[in-house]
């Protein structure tokens, strides 16, 4: 299939969250919506990919109570057990305007990825504009290195390497992370980065930080950088999403989206029966 | 792990030379999932020291294991791997290194099976169904053929199997759901079956004409006349079966 054209750096984002979303935050959708609003599409397409977890039916159904009624079309991808989704994975990939990586183990994460040539189609997604988004694994591993607890002690690990810069992830959640990256920046082992509170969601256009967003009063992120084998930390003021975006629209959304969807349904033909 | 009925379970546990063998589940390839734990303690806590490793589950503790994990494997008389998606499954192996552990374990003796993807992840090649077209995977290499499972469950199997051997693959071992192929070392010893009907192949390509030769099948359900030997030679042993019940997760 031919693939989407390559867009400028600045027209390529990825939204990285210490913790959060539909997984985490089951009556806290704020961080959801902002995913949504991170495209132009008036219903965006979202691909799911809960590899991290093992593809646990407890994520998938967790994705599906928050954007089934959204005004979006979402779907996963098992790796696990293909046959729920039987179409090439470039074919799926390169169709969605956001793909969002749920957590659990970063190591398994990008073992598996690789496996399948799926880190190689997310590194071109996101060359062509589709929008990245991930909590936990599914955030650290767009980064030049992560700290994992795939293997039980916090580690060390790298990720793909499309930001530059470590990442630290559930800094007020799992504390126990953060001692193992701050030895890990003061000597040298990984570069400078960001150490993230569960709720907090770091939003790169190209490679460049443009906004620091929460969804919990209280939740905060630091930069920190070793210069000359000491510690330069940063606090970072998140701002607090105030559910700009699709959950303003509340009151009678079911419907809309129905409606939506039947339009575009008539549109494509009724597609490849998607819905 | 059938549903209906244990006659692989015995088998396999009829090739291991203890009074309550040490039993370890790698549901690696099914993504951990829960309910196929569940199933293996079901089946093999009662007789044997049954244990498992979780993949997805070390951080929170919950990997089944304590100990190291090769220290653990090692120790074991029989490694199950359960079914799945082999791809999946080898990619997190190798993450962790269970791949240098596993040619560890049968060099020494400890008898591997597994059914599906726990089959064919033993063999230089297999042949397994993605998203799309089936194409062949790389294995282990334990046995220097390739491996097709599911053989009779799905009308395209034959042919694609057929037409990647034509295409270079190297020739090897096709088994019908229920059917096991038993290698001592690298040969073949005996395919058995839990059904009566159960089949398994030799598929090789002479010049690029490919042979399929139907191989001997002994149905486990009738009165054995032949009780197999006993493993524990200095050879390894691998034992496959590469039977798919109902619920299992489907390998590919």
């Amino acid at each position: 299939m031919s693939r989407p054209p390559i867009v400028r750096i600045e027209d390529r984002s990825i939204l990285a969250m210490g913790g959060g979303g539909f997984t985490m935050e089951p009556n806290n959708p704020l961080l959801d919506d902002y995913v949504l609003s991170l495209t132009r599409r008036t219903e965006p397409r979202i691909l799911f990919l809960p590899t991290a977890s093992g593809d646990t039916s407890a994520q998938i159904n967790s994705f599906k109570a928050r954007f089934a009624h959204r005004t979006c079309v979402a779907e996963h991808v098992s790796l696990f057990r293909m046959r729920e989704t039987p179409r090439p994975l470039e074919e799926l990939i390169f169709e969605q305007d956001i793909i969002y990586v749920g957590g659990g183990s970063m190591r398994n994460l990008l073992a598996i990825w690789q496996a399948h040539g799926l880190d190689k189609l997310l590194i071109e997604a996101w060359k062509s504009g589709i929008v990245l988004a991930g909590l936990s694994a599914g955030a650290m591993c767009w980064f030049g290195a992560g700290v994992t607890r795939s293997s039980g002690p916090p580690e060390v690990l790298a990720g793909l390497g499309l930001l530059e810069g470590s990442l630290t992830v559930h800094a007020d959640g799992e504390p126990e992370r953060l001692p193992v990256w701050l030895a890990a920046v003061r000597s040298g082992e990984l570069p400078g980065g960001w150490a993230l509170d569960d709720g907090v969601g770091l939003l790169f256009r190209g490679k460049h930080l443009e906004r620091t967003v929460s969804s919990r009063p209280g939740a905060g992120a630091q930069r920190v950088d070793a210069i000359a084998g000491e510690l330069v930390r940063t606090r970072l003021e998140p701002e607090l999403l105030l559910g700009e975006g699709p959950s303003k629209a509340l009151g009678g959304l079911d419907e809309a989206v129905e409606e939506l969807r039947r339009v575009h349904r008539l549109r494509r033909g009724m597609g490849r029966g998607r819905n | 792990m059938e549903r209906d009925g244990t006659l692989l379970d015995d088998y396999v546990l009829s090739l291991v030379d203890a009074a309550r063998p040490r039993v370890c589940f790698l549901p690696t390839a099914s993504g951990d999932a829960d309910h196929y734990v569940v199933r293996f303690y079901r089946r093999f806590s009662p007789g044997c020291e049954a244990s498992h490793v979780s993949l997805f589950r070390r951080d929170q503790g919950t990997g089944g294991v304590e100990d190291d994990l090769a220290t653990h494997l090692l120790s074991q008389d029989l490694i199950y791997v359960g079914g799945g998606n082999v791809l999946s499954m080898l990619g997190a192996w190798r993450a962790h290194g269970l791949d240098a552990i596993l040619r560890k374990a049968w060099r020494r003796g400890i008898v591997l099976c597994g059914p599906s993807a726990g089959s064919l992840c033993w063999f230089e090649q297999a042949l397994s169904a993605f998203h799309g077209d089936p194409r062949p995977v790389r294995g282990l290499g334990l046995l220097p053929y390739s491996n097709c499972v599911h053989y009779d469950a799905e009308p395209a199997r034959r042919a694609e199997y057929h037409r990647a051997v034509a295409d270079g693959m190297r020739g090897g071992f096709a088994a019908d759901d229920g059917v096991a192929l038993h290698f001592r070392g690298t040969r073949l010893e005996h395919v058995v079956s839990s059904r009566p009907d159960g089949s398994a192949y030799e598929v090789q390509s002479h010049g690029g004409k490919v042979a399929e030769k139907r191989l001997e099948v002994r149905y486990l359900g009738a009165p054995a006349p032949v009780k197999p030997e006993r493993a524990g030679s200095a050879l390894g042993c691998a034992a496959h079966t590469p039977a798919r019940a109902a619920q299992e997760p489907v390998a590919a």
